[in-house]
């Protein structure tokens, strides 16, 4: 699969919000977890990331942790979220 | 160190046990026969308490030697008294929250400047974050939202025990514009991500940072508080970091007839950098505790914090404790300082 545009600037957002300097967007894989693997996010960047795609896309989730490990499990599913959720 | 998801004194498995209908009750004797028949039947619930429950009489006396040894340099002359005092303290702060959730507007005294600094923040249209403590009657702040239609509080509470109290008097008083309560066992980003928008909106968060709730456990720093060991969580410091907004201590203690309520500005996070926070977070922790030092200070019977909430104390160790029903009898106490008088026995202990 390739990469939209809005899972690029997706990637932009992590890299820029969580200041992941040795990090360009070639390096993140849409489908490897952002967190733990992959990226090796923690919970505080997920706090960080979720509270950065709120500012931007306006986006709000219902309080579910379930949901909230879904939506954040990779790029992809981040992307999809914003698809759907986006207000701006 | 004891996690305290082991340690069957951590404040959020001291639990209540049916305390629904005691505090109906309690709720229906206040609205139907009045203010003295409630204190009358408060008195001897507390009295109540005070004897059978060996598990807060000793977390007060504790509280009250450390405080003492820290204010005056020896322990109280009359500790008995000056604990029933505490525990009567106690039930009055119940009584004042019951008023409070039924409309019943509080009587409210600004300390000098408060108000102007209160008026300030809501106006500024930033919203923000509001640490309390429980010490003295957070119920009573918020409602001050019954008092200013543009100040919109959300109150993040801990799950675990914030149902029964809670929902018992949202379903007992009748409140018209209650604040917003949002109950979580852990902050996850759409917690994070629900915060942020109230405070885009101009709203402010409420969030006590003086108990570690149980899933948060390894987020928590051990602070001196009055000279020994305390637990303090991490999450109220990282969510105000992660924030970006205005900080602020708000406080409401029980004052002659009334309250008074106390409202400073703390920080602000605005422009603080990811690589700043650690060390924000740790001098934040700090000056938390030095407030609460210091509101124990001047209103050293408001505390309410009733569970063994040092580290070096008996009660605090699992294996110092009885696992039967006399030290699990009990309250609950949740983020937002809810606890209840209700005298019950626990049937069992906490299995989880």
């Amino acid at each position: 699969m390739t990469t939209t545009a809005l899972e690029h600037e997706l990637k932009e957002m992590i890299i820029e919000t969580l200041e992941l300097e040795d990090v360009t967007p070639a390096d993140i894989d849409p489908d490897e977890p952002l967190f733990v693997e992959g990226l090796g996010l923690d919970s505080i960047d997920a706090l960080e990331l979720g509270l950065a795609l709120q500012k931007r896309y306006g986006i709000t989730l219902e309080s579910d942790a379930e949901s909230s490990r879904q939506h954040f499990a990779n790029l992809r599913s981040l992307a999809a979220l914003v698809e759907a959720r986006r207000v701006s | 160190m004891t996690p305290a998801s082991s340690n069957p004194n951590h404040w959020s498995r001291i639990r209540e046990s049916g305390s629904a209908a005691g505090v109906r009750t309690m709720v229906w004797i206040r609205r139907h026969l009045g203010r003295l028949p409630f204190q009358f039947m408060l008195t001897l619930v507390i009295g109540y308490f005070y004897v059978a429950h060996g598990l807060h009489r000793r977390a007060s006396h504790t509280y009250l030697v450390r405080l003492w040894r820290h204010l005056h340099g020896a322990p109280p002359k009359r500790l008995t008294w000056l604990s029933l005092r505490h525990f009567r303290s106690f039930g009055q702060s119940l009584m004042d929250k019951i008023d409070a959730w039924s409309g019943i507007p509080p009587r409210v005294e600004f300390a000098e400047g408060a108000r102007q600094r209160f008026l300030d923040a809501v106006s500024s249209g930033r919203g923000g974050v509001m640490f309390v403590s429980h010490v003295g009657n957070m119920e009573i702040c918020t409602a001050m939202s019954d008092m200013r239609e543009d100040f919109r509080a959300t109150l993040l509470m801990h799950t675990r025990n914030a149902q029964q109290f809670d929902a018992v008097l949202a379903r007992s008083t009748h409140r018209e514009n209650p604040p917003e309560i949002i109950e979580v066992s852990e902050i996850t980003p759409s917690t994070a991500m629900q915060l942020g928008q109230r405070i885009a909106e101009g709203g402010f968060v409420v969030i006590a940072a003086d108990r570690v709730p149980i899933s948060d456990s390894g987020r928590a720093r051990t602070l001196s508080f009055l000279g020994h060991p305390a637990r303090f969580p991490e999450g109220p410091f990282w969510l105000a970091s992660l924030l970006r907004c205005p900080v602020y201590t708000i406080g409401c203690f029980r004052h002659r007839d009334g309250y008074r309520v106390e409202f400073d500005t703390f920080d602000d996070t605005q422009r603080l950098g990811r690589r700043q926070r650690d060390a924000w977070i740790g001098d934040a922790m700090q000056r938390y505790v030095a407030w609460l030092t210091r509101q124990c200070a001047n209103t050293p019977l408001q505390w309410f914090n009733f569970f063994p909430f040092w580290l070096d104390c008996a009660d605090a160790q699992p294996e110092a404790t009885d696992h039967n029903a006399t030290t699990t009898a009990t309250t609950t106490a949740t983020t937002t300082a809810t606890t209840t008088a209700t005298a019950t026995q626990a049937d069992d202990a906490p299995r989880d």
